[in-house]
C-alpha cells in the first residue's frame, strides 16, 4: 500500500483484527465509529465515483457524524465499476462474484490481501472452533486436533473466488498454528472427489478426530446425494461440525436450508446445532456466522466481527427499521479499505437480539402482476 | 378466505362439469346476452360490482384507490356488447350454435380450470368469461395477490343469471398443495397465467387429450421517433406514457418498462427524461403509487443507486427524482436493456435509427407484449412492422397501452380459439 493515509488506516484495522481472541469479542462502538468515519473521509476522497455519489446525496466528511450516516453502495455497482480507493496499477488481486444470475460479474479490486486474510481466521475460530478461544479441546479431551475438509475449489483452480481464497487462508494459518490435523480440499476441476472425501472422513473416524466440514451448500448436496446413492450413513466423530455457505441459485437442484440440515443429520449425524451458515460476499472482506457453536443453546442468529456492523434499513426511506421488522441489509466493513466500506446488499433480513437473520424473498410473495421483472428475464435469456 | 381441500376442489369441478351440460344446451346468443350485461355492470362506475372493486381491491392488492378507479375505467371502456359479439364473430364465425364458421364446429371443453395470477382485475374478468362464451364451465383458483376479483366476477354473473353463475366456481388453495392442484388440473382444459417456471410446471401435469393454454409473463416498451419529442408534442407524449406507467404501477405486462428513443438529439432525449420525471411527480397527486413490498422497494432503491453510481463514475447517465420519490427516471447512455424493478421505474434508451431497433430489442423479443409507437410520421408503418416482426402481440399509441381491446391476441393467440376443439364438417 503506497498511500501513507491508507497505510495508517490499514494498520489500525489490522491491529484490531489481530488482537488476542476472547469469547465476548467486545464491539467497541466508539472505536468502530471513529475508524469508520476516518475510512469514509479517505474513501470519499480517493474513490472518485463514490465521493461524487455521496456528495450528490448530501453526505460528505463534513456532514457525516456517525458510521450510520455513511452512504452505502449497492452490490450491483461492483458489477458496473471498479470501485478502488487506490491507483489501478497497484492492484494485486481481483475477486469476482460467481455470476450465477446475471451476465456481469461483480469485482472486488485489491491492492493488498492483508486485511482480507487477517479477518478470516478470527471470525472462523470464534464461530466454528470456539473451543480454541476458550482454551479447551475440540471434541473429547483425548481427541486429536480437528480436521478441515473443504468442498470448494482450491485457490489455484479458482483464483478469482474469494471463497476459495478464504479456505486456502484457513488451511494455511490454522495449519501453521498446529490448530488442525490433516486437512484439504475435496473438489477438483469443479468436480466432487467423492472417494477422496469419503476416505478422509473414514480416516478421521478411525482416529476419532473431529471434522469441520466446510463448503458450499450446493457441493454438500452433491456429496449427500452420493452417500444416499450408496445407502451410507456415517456417524462422524464427536465434536464434528459443518460450515456451509452460499445458495443454490442457477444450479440443478435446489432444496431448503432446513432440508439440507436434515440430510446432514441423517447421513453424517451432524445435528443442526453443529451446523453454521456463513454469510459473506465477494464485495466484502469480512464474514458473518451463525451463533450456534459460539453461544450454544441460544437463538440462532448471525454475528458480525467487531470491525463490521450490519444495519437493517427501510429501502424506501433509508431509515433504520424497528427491531424485528424486515429491512435491507447494509454492511459496514472496515476490512474494505481498498474499495468502499459501506455496501448495500440485495438481501432482506431482520435483527435478532445482538445479531441478524437473513430472509429470502418475502414469504408468500407471489408476483403481483404479469410484468416480468427484468432481472429474471435477463437471467433466463443468458448473456446479451 | 379458507383454503379449499383437494376434495372440495374435486367436488367443485364435478359441480361445474354437471352445469356444463345445461350451458352447452343453451344457444350461444343467450349466453352472450348475459355476458354482455355482466360487462355493462363492470363498465358502470355506479354499479354494485364496481363499487365493491373500488372498496375492496386497494386493500387486497395494494394498488391505490385512484389507480383502481382510473385503471378499470380506462381498460373497460371498450369492453362492450358490440366488442364481445365482434370477438365471437372473428374467432368462431357468425353461427349461433352448432355449425360455427359455416362448416366448422367449435366446442368448448367439458370444464375449464383457470389458474389466475397477479393482481390486475381485467385479465381475471376475461379469463373467467371466455370459457363461458364457448360453452365451457369454469373452475378458477384465485391469485394470492388478488382474492377479490374472481369472486366479484362470479357474483356479477349471478346478479344477471344465476343459472349461468352456477357454471362458475372459485377455489382458493396454496400452490404447493399438490393434491388440491392435481384435482384442479384434472379439468379437460387448463388455462394458466404466470412465470415461465409456473407454466412449465403446470404444462407437465396436463397431458393430452386435455388442453393446456398458457399465458406467460411479458414486458412492454415504448418506441418514440423525434416527432414525438418536438415541443408541441412533448408534454402530451410524456403525459400519455406516464399514464401507461402509472396504471397498475407497471405491474401489468402492458406497462412500458423502458422508452426507446430513435434518431433523437441528446437535448431531445434529456427533454423527454425531464418531461417524464415531471409528469411522474404530478401523477403522484392523481394516481398515487400503491403499496410496495419491501423486496420491491429494495430492488427499486438498488437499481436507482446503481444508476447514480454509474453517473457518478462519469458514464453518460442521468437519474431524475430523489431517492425517496415513488418513481424514478434514468436516462441511459445506450440501448442495452437493464434491470427493470417495476413500480414506476422508467429507463430511456437512445437508439441510432430504426434499422438499429431490432438489435436494441432483440433481448426482449421472446418476452415482448406491447410496443407503443409514436413520432415516426410517414415511417410509422415501418416502425409497427418492425415491432411486430420482433414478436410484439400489440402495437398501439402511448396512453392506450393499458386498454387492450377485448379481442387482443394475448401472447399472439386467439381469445376463444385456444379454449375450443374444432370439428370440420364437410358438406358432402
Amino acid at each position: 500500500v503506497s498511500d501513507p493515509a491508507r497505510a495508517a488506516l490499514d494498520a489500525k484495522v489490522l491491529a484490531w483484527m489481530r488482537e488476542p481472541a476472547c469469547l465476548e469479542w467486545p464491539q467497541e462502538e466508539e472505536r468502530f465509529d471513529r475508524l469508520a468515519c476516518e475510512l469514509f473521509t479517505f474513501q470519499f476522497e480517493r474513490c472518485a465515483p463514490y465521493g461524487r455519489f455521496c456528495a450528490r446525496r448530501g453526505r460528505t466528511p463534513g456532514t457525516v457524524r456517525s458510521w450510520r450516516e455513511i452512504p452505502a453502495v449497492p452490490t450491483g455497482a461492483f458489477k458496473e465499476l471498479a470501485l478502488r480507493s487506490f491507483r489501478a496499477e497497484e492492484a494485486v488481486h481481483v475477486f469476482r462474484t460467481s455470476g450465477t444470475s446475471a451476465a456481469r460479474r461483480g469485482e472486488l479490486h485489491l491492492d493488498t490481501l492483508a486485511l482480507y486474510e487477517a479477518s478470516v481466521v478470527p471470525s472462523f475460530v470464534q464461530h466454528l472452533l470456539p473451543e480454541l478461544v476458550r482454551g479447551i479441546p475440540v471434541g473429547p479431551a483425548s481427541a486429536p486436533p480437528p480436521r478441515l475438509r473443504i468442498l470448494a475449489p482450491t485457490p489455484a483452480a479458482a483464483p478469482d473466488s474469494s471463497l476459495s481464497h478464504m479456505f486456502g487462508v484457513l488451511l494455511r494459518e490454522l495449519g501453521a498454528r498446529g490448530a488442525i490435523g490433516p486437512s484439504g480440499f475435496d473438489l477438483d476441476a469443479g468436480e466432487l472427489q467423492f472417494r477422496g472425501w469419503l476416505r478422509a472422513l473414514e480416516d478421521a473416524l478411525e482416529h476419532d478426530a473431529p471434522l469441520v466440514l466446510c463448503g458450499t451448500a450446493f457441493a454438500f448436496v452433491h456429496a449427500l446425494d452420493e452417500l444416499a446413492r450408496l445407502g451410507m450413513h456415517l456417524s462422524l466423530p464427536a465434536g464434528s461440525r459443518v460450515m456451509e455457505t452460499g445458495g443454490f441459485k442457477g444450479r440443478v437442484r435446489e432444496l431448503s436450508r432446513e432440508a439440507l440440515y436434515g440430510l446432514l443429520e441423517e447421513r453424517l449425524s451432524i445435528p443442526s446445532s453443529a451446523i453454521v451458515n456463513q454469510y459473506g460476499m465477494t464485495e466484502l472482506a469480512s464474514q458473518f456466522h451463525d451463533s450456534v457453536l459460539r453461544f450454544p443453546g441460544t437463538l440462532r442468529r448471525k454475528l458480525a466481527p467487531p470491525w463490521a456492523r450490519v444495519r437493517l434499513v427501510d429501502p424506501a426511506t433509508g431509515d433504520p427499521v424497528p427491531p424485528g421488522e424486515i429491512g435491507v441489509l447494509v454492511i459496514h466493513d472496515l476490512g474494505n479499505t481498498s474499495s468502499v466500506s459501506a455496501v448495500e446488499t440485495a438481501d432482506l433480513g431482520r435483527q435478532v437480539e445482538d445479531g441478524f437473520e437473513i430472509l429470502g424473498r418475502e414469504p408468500g410473495a407471489e408476483a403481483r402482476g404479469c410484468s416480468l421483472a427484468a432481472e429474471e428475464m435477463l437471467a433466463g435469456s443468458g448473456p446479451a | 378466505l379458507s383454503a379449499s381441500s383437494a376434495r372440495e376442489v374435486s367436488d367443485a369441478l364435478g359441480r361445474v362439469r354437471g352445469c356444463g351440460k345445461t350451458l352447452r344446451a343453451r344457444p350461444r346468443s343467450e349466453t352472450l346476452c348475459v355476458l354482455a350485461q355482466v360487462l355493462d355492470r363492470w363498465r358502470d362506475p355506479t354499479s354494485k360490482t364496481r363499487q365493491s372493486l373500488d372498496h375492496m381491491l386497494p386493500e387486497a392488492t395494494g394498488f391505490s384507490r385512484e389507480v383502481v378507479r382510473a385503471g378499470l375505467a380506462h381498460a373497460l371502456g371498450g369492453w362492450t356488447d358490440e366488442a364481445l359479439r365482434a370477438l365471437v364473430q372473428r374467432e368462431l364465425g357468425g353461427g349461433a350454435g352448432a355449425l360455427d364458421r359455416g362448416a366448422v364446429l367449435a366446442t368448448g371443453f367439458g370444464s375449464t380450470s383457470v389458474l389466475l395470477a397477479g393482481a390486475l382485475p381485467t385479465p381475471t374478468l376475461l379469463a373467467i368469461l371466455a370459457p363461458l362464451v364457448v360453452g365451457s364451465p369454469v373452475l378458477a383458483r384465485t391469485s394470492s395477490s388478488d382474492p377479490v376479483t374472481a369472486r366479484l366476477v362470479a357474483a356479477s354473473i349471478a346478479e344477471v343469471d344465476p343459472e349461468l353463475a352456477a357454471c362458475v366456481e372459485i377455489v382458493e388453495f396454496a400452490v404447493d398443495d399438490f393434491a388440491a392442484m392435481e384435482a384442479f388440473l384434472s379439468a379437460e382444459c387448463v388455462v394458466a397465467s404466470g412465470s415461465d417456471a409456473t407454466l412449465s410446471a403446470v404444462a407437465r401435469r396436463v397431458r393430452p387429450p386435455r388442453r393446456f393454454v398458457g399465458y406467460g409473463h411479458r414486458v412492454s416498451v415504448a418506441v418514440l421517433g423525434s416527432e414525438a419529442l418536438a415541443p408541441p408534442s412533448l408534454l402530451e407524449t410524456c403525459a400519455r406514457l406516464v399514464f401507461d406507467v402509472g396504471l397498475w404501477d407497471q405491474l401489468g405486462c402492458l406497462s412500458p418498462l423502458a422508452v426507446y428513443v430513435v434518431a433523437a438529439e441528446p437535448p431531445q432525449i434529456e427533454g423527454l427524461a425531464m418531461g417524464m420525471a415531471s409528469a411522474l411527480a404530478q401523477a403522484e397527486v392523481k394516481l398515487p403509487r400503491g403499496r410496495t413490498p419491501t423486496s420491491a422497494s429494495a430492488a427499486f432503491a438498488r437499481a436507482r443507486a446503481e444508476a447514480e453510481m454509474r453517473s457518478a463514475a462519469g458514464q453518460d447517465v442521468d437519474v431524475y427524482g430523489l431517492p425517496t420519490d415513488p418513481w424514478c427516471v434514468v436516462r441511459e447512455d445506450s440501448a442495452q436493456f437493464r434491470e427493470a424493478p417495476l413500480y414506476r421505474f422508467v429507463r430511456i434508451h437512445p437508439v441510432a435509427d430504426l434499422a438499429a431497433l431490432p438489435g436494441a430489442l432483440a433481448g426482449l423479443a421472446p418476452h415482448l407484449a406491447a410496443v407503443a409507437i409514436d413520432g415516426f410520421g410517414a415511417n410509422s408503418p415501418k416502425a409497427a412492422e418492425l415491432a411486430a416482426s420482433l414478436g410484439a402481440s400489440r402495437i398501439c399509441a402511448p396512453g392506450r397501452m393499458q386498454a387492450p381491446p377485448l379481442g387482443w391476441h394475448h401472447d399472439g393467440q386467439g381469445v376463444l380459439t385456444p379454449l375450443c376443439r374444432f370439428s370440420d364438417v364437410e358438406s358432402d
